[in-house]
């Protein structure tokens, strides 16, 4: 009888602990499991755009909230990898033959009618958008196609007969032939770009403007655009018919269009939107904002940079002295904040050949003794100038910072700002005479160092220092034609020397490569991406569980 | 009182004529091209074709005349910058928001600025006066965009008891309304302070009190009429600060009216956005201004004789 209480207490303390056990190790299963990553129930995403995009039509498109809509819903020939190299999408495969270069389509392609997406609504597409009527604004994108300047420079009367001299062609539904004007080797890579998108033929010629419309349009990628309220709302829904739609988690994007950064970023902090678009967080906040787990920052292929006018500072050792004056980081650290990379070179990190081609010149941070030897060297050295700069948020400050860097150097800077549409005519090219140094950015379109340096050469309509260098024209031209990567990267290193290497002619003196800065909430932040050239992928998007 | 309403309306063609006139002149001094939104430069045969397709390569005198002619027929023209869209397609899908938005704010004002200035003037001095008064000075004060960020941190961001942005739901539409009419109102309360302070001193009023008449019928009925004619009269001008701080109010709120939009397109040099716009925006000013003189001559029968 005695032994029995001892015994049931000991049964209870068993039972006890078996139930704790029991119960502590399910409860550690079902964390587990939602920390893992479990996709959500709801797999809607409710975003902020940045803007209202100017057109969804591929052949007049040029912003980036355009170009990201369109590579949502339509399916480009290639997309980039995260190497920047091309994956296949709606072609398959290609064969590049010196100036010839053949991709084969998918047969799965659809349009959301039902209709096939062939070869010829590419070759249509592509002539559309370089027929002088429709007056694109991207139709240089094309003009490494053999025919295509010549097309879009056309006078009315004469282009119908030109259309068909243009280099591409739809040999067979699944067959698209096009011939270029040089080697370039990076025209896959630009297939990545939103102008090369297909457009429905027949709806483009039933509804003319009004194809884009949500009601009217017909599309063919991962998404379809189910609602466009101007200025309001873009709804995208998942399109059940793509050719890869297995793999596309979300059903529904609801964005809203705010303009305002500040609203944006409100938007965001209220739990109104998960993620904003990448369109940039206002320089006020970004103190603040760097703290939050939500933010994100990615690299940019884009640089920064200060021109100087070379008619004006002649002197290539004051030039030196003033590049090497500037103190980059303290200006990232300290006034822009986002993160971005100090310059020393206009090919941005993250390019492919950078390794090659930077050069060890310029520092990260001023190195006043060099400057001031270089501007005792200098001969005939302009001590008051004037910079220039747009009146966007950002750029006084930035400005500010410089002529307090180069007062170190016994020069005196006036800062003058303009509006951006009377400033870009106010730097020509030529630049006016009352510019001594000016402020501008460049963003790059496709994957290549080509498109950063050949805007150094003396035609470029986007050279705005008067430096015209024969020799680097040649180097450029050369490298047009140079399809294998190590010989041509070895080109641009040259080309990059002649710009900013010890030798360099040093026409500009870049400060930062810029970085995309974005608010991404904890359940998307994985998957939401974005890549060098500021695209998003929608179809790669996860909703995890909170 | 017909014949007067006829002359008026006939007088505003030549009006918005000059209008049209002096704004083509005006976007003609300033530089910029309109194609050329980032810093890339347009090639010649982009630019050729560009201006080809929206008649700018025309003399001016014959762009002009097209587009008096547009105007004539009702065809504002293409935007150089929504590749897809008219200014047509602008103004009738956005407009009305704008409207709705400018009616809103307008009545906000009605609503609290009309009777706090009331009572502020019944009571002078009270503690309601000083407040009512504080107020409207702290309204004229803070700069509208300062106000819209500070109700969306509070009242959206903090206390998440209104969305942030946005016009669809009723809910989005108080926070701009309310920051656009805060201007209006404080010049309504000081306004109606001011002039129903005057009216009570009146000898008629007094009369009116010593006949015996109900107090709130003396206030009601006649003195608060002869106190509303300058109100009627500040509405017009204030029309004008509706429309140009909807612009920053649209902005802020992301409210999807022509107002913002009409800020950009003049960086944007879209020329025939902001030339139909301004020809809008005048048409509407003028209208009110008419329907301002004839509130005017019903409210105020003084006026009426001394016009025809």
């Amino acid at each position: 009888m005695r032994l029995r209480v001892p015994l049931l207490i000991a049964a209870a303390v068993v039972v006890a602990v078996a139930l704790v056990a029991a119960g502590c190790g399910g409860g550690g299963d079902k964390k587990g499991a939602a920390g893992d990553g479990k996709q959500a129930a709801s797999q809607v995403l409710k975003m902020a755009w940045g803007a209202e995009p100017p057109s969804l039509d591929p052949g007049l498109a040029t912003d980036t909230t355009s170009s990201n809509v369109l590579l949502n819903i339509m399916d480009p020939l290639v997309r980039l990898g995260d190497d920047l190299q091309p994956v296949p999408a709606l072609a398959e495969s290609w064969d590049i033959d010196g100036k010839a270069v053949t991709f084969h389509l998918r047969d799965d392609g659809r349009w959301t009618n039902g209709d096939p997406v062939t070869a010829h609504d590419f070759e249509y597409s592509w002539k559309r958008t370089l027929d002088p009527k429709l007056a694109a604004d991207y139709a240089y994108q094309l003009y490494g196609i053999v025919g295509a300047e010549a097309y879009n420079n056309a006078k009315p009367a004469q282009a119908a007969a030109l259309r068909d001299t243009v280099g591409v062609k739809a040999l067979d539904d699944r067959t698209l032939q096009v011939t270029l004007t040089s080697a370039q080797p990076w025209f896959v890579q630009q297939m990545a770009h939103h102008s090369f998108l297909a457009v429905h033929k027949a709806t483009v010629e039933k509804y003319g403007t009004k194809w884009t419309e949500a009601r009217n349009i017909v599309t063919n990628g991962a998404f379809k655009l189910a609602g466009w309220k101007h200025d309001a709302s873009i709804t995208l829904v998942k399109n059940a018919d793509w050719r890869n739609a297995d793999e596309v988690a979300l059903d529904r994007v609801e964005g809203r269009i705010i303009v305002d950064g500040t609203t944006r970023v409100q938007a965001f902090e209220a739990g109104e939107v998960d993620t904003l678009d990448g369109a940039g967080l206002p320089p006020a906040d970004m103190p603040r904002l760097k703290q939050l787990p939500e933010y994100e920052k990615y690299p940019a292929l884009g640089t920064y940079y200060y021109g100087f006018n070379l008619k004006n500072i002649t002197d290539l050792n004051q030039r030196r002295a003033m590049a090497f004056a500037i103190d980059r980081q303290a200006i990232i650290d300290n006034v822009a904040q986002a993160d971005q990379i100090p310059a020393t070179g206009m090919v941005p990190q993250g390019m492919p050949g950078f390794d090659v081609i930077k050069q060890d010149f310029l520092p990260t941070r001023a190195d006043l003794e060099k400057a001031r030897e270089f501007m005792d060297k200098a001969e005939n050295p302009k001590r008051k100038i004037t910079l220039f700069h747009n009146d966007a948020p950002g750029h006084k400050e930035i400005a500010v910072a410089v002529q307090a860097m180069w007062k170190e150097l016994g020069i005196d800077v006036t800062i003058k700002a303009q509006e951006w549409a009377q400033y870009l005519e106010f730097l020509g090219p030529p630049p006016s005479d009352a510019v001594y140094v000016y402020r501008l950015g460049w963003i790059g379109d496709y994957v290549d160092p080509m498109n950063f340096l050949e805007l150094w050469t003396s035609k470029s309509g986007n050279n705005n220092t008067r430096f015209a260098s024969p020799a680097y024209d040649r180097l450029i031209a050369q490298a047009r034609n140079t399809a294998d990567d190590e010989a041509r990267y070895e080109l641009y290193r040259q080309a990059e020397a002649m710009l900013t290497g010890p030798q360099g002619e040093l026409p500009i003196s870049p400060i930062y490569w810029y970085t995309y800065t974005n608010l991404e909430r904890e359940s998307v932040k994985d998957t939401f991406k974005i890549n060098l050239l500021d695209q998003f992928d929608l179809s790669k998007v996860v909703i995890k569980e909170a | 009182m017909a014949a007067y309403i006829v002359r008026r309306v006939v007088w505003t063609v030549p009006v918005v004529l000059l209008v049209i006139f002096m704004t083509f002149m005006l976007m003609k001094q300033i530089e910029g091209n309109p194609f050329r939104k980032t810093e890339r430069a347009v090639p010649a045969a982009v630019q050729k074709n560009l201006e080809r397709k929206f008649n700018l390569d025309k003399p001016w005198y014959v762009q002009y005349t097209q587009y008096v002619k547009g105007v004539a027929t009702g065809d504002l023209g293409p935007s150089l910058v929504l590749r897809d869209r008219t200014v047509n397609d602008i103004v009738k899908e956005q407009f009305p928001r704008s409207i709705e938005l400018g009616l809103y704010a307008f009545g906000w004002a009605v609503l609290l600025g009309v009777p706090a200035g009331v009572i502020a003037a019944l009571k002078p001095n009270s503690r309601f006066d000083y407040g009512a008064m504080l107020f409207s000075n702290v309204g004229f004060a803070l700069p509208n965009f300062l106000v819209a960020t500070l109700l969306i941190y509070f009242v959206s961001v903090k206390w998440g008891v209104l969305p942030t942005s946005g016009w669809t739901t009723w809910q989005h539409k108080i926070l701009p309304s309310f920051t656009l009419g805060l201007v209006p109102m404080a010049y309504f309360a000081r306004l109606v302070r001011g002039t129903m302070l005057e009216t009570l001193q009146a000898d008629y009023v007094r009369t009116a009190k010593a006949k015996g008449l109900r107090w709130r019928r003396v206030v009601g009925v006649h003195v608060l009429r002869n106190s509303l004619i300058p109100v009627v009269t500040a509405a017009a001008p204030l029309l004008g600060y509706i429309i140009t701080g909807s612009f920053i109010v649209e902005n802020i709120f992301a409210v999807p009216g022509i107002g913002r939009y009409y800020v950009t397109a003049v960086s944007a040099r879209d020329y025939s956005v902001v030339m139909g716009l301004t020809v809008l925006l005048s048409i509407i000013v003028i209208a009110a201004n008419l329907l301002v003189d004839i509130l005017y001559g019903i409210l105020d029968p003084r006026t009426r004789e001394a016009r025809t």
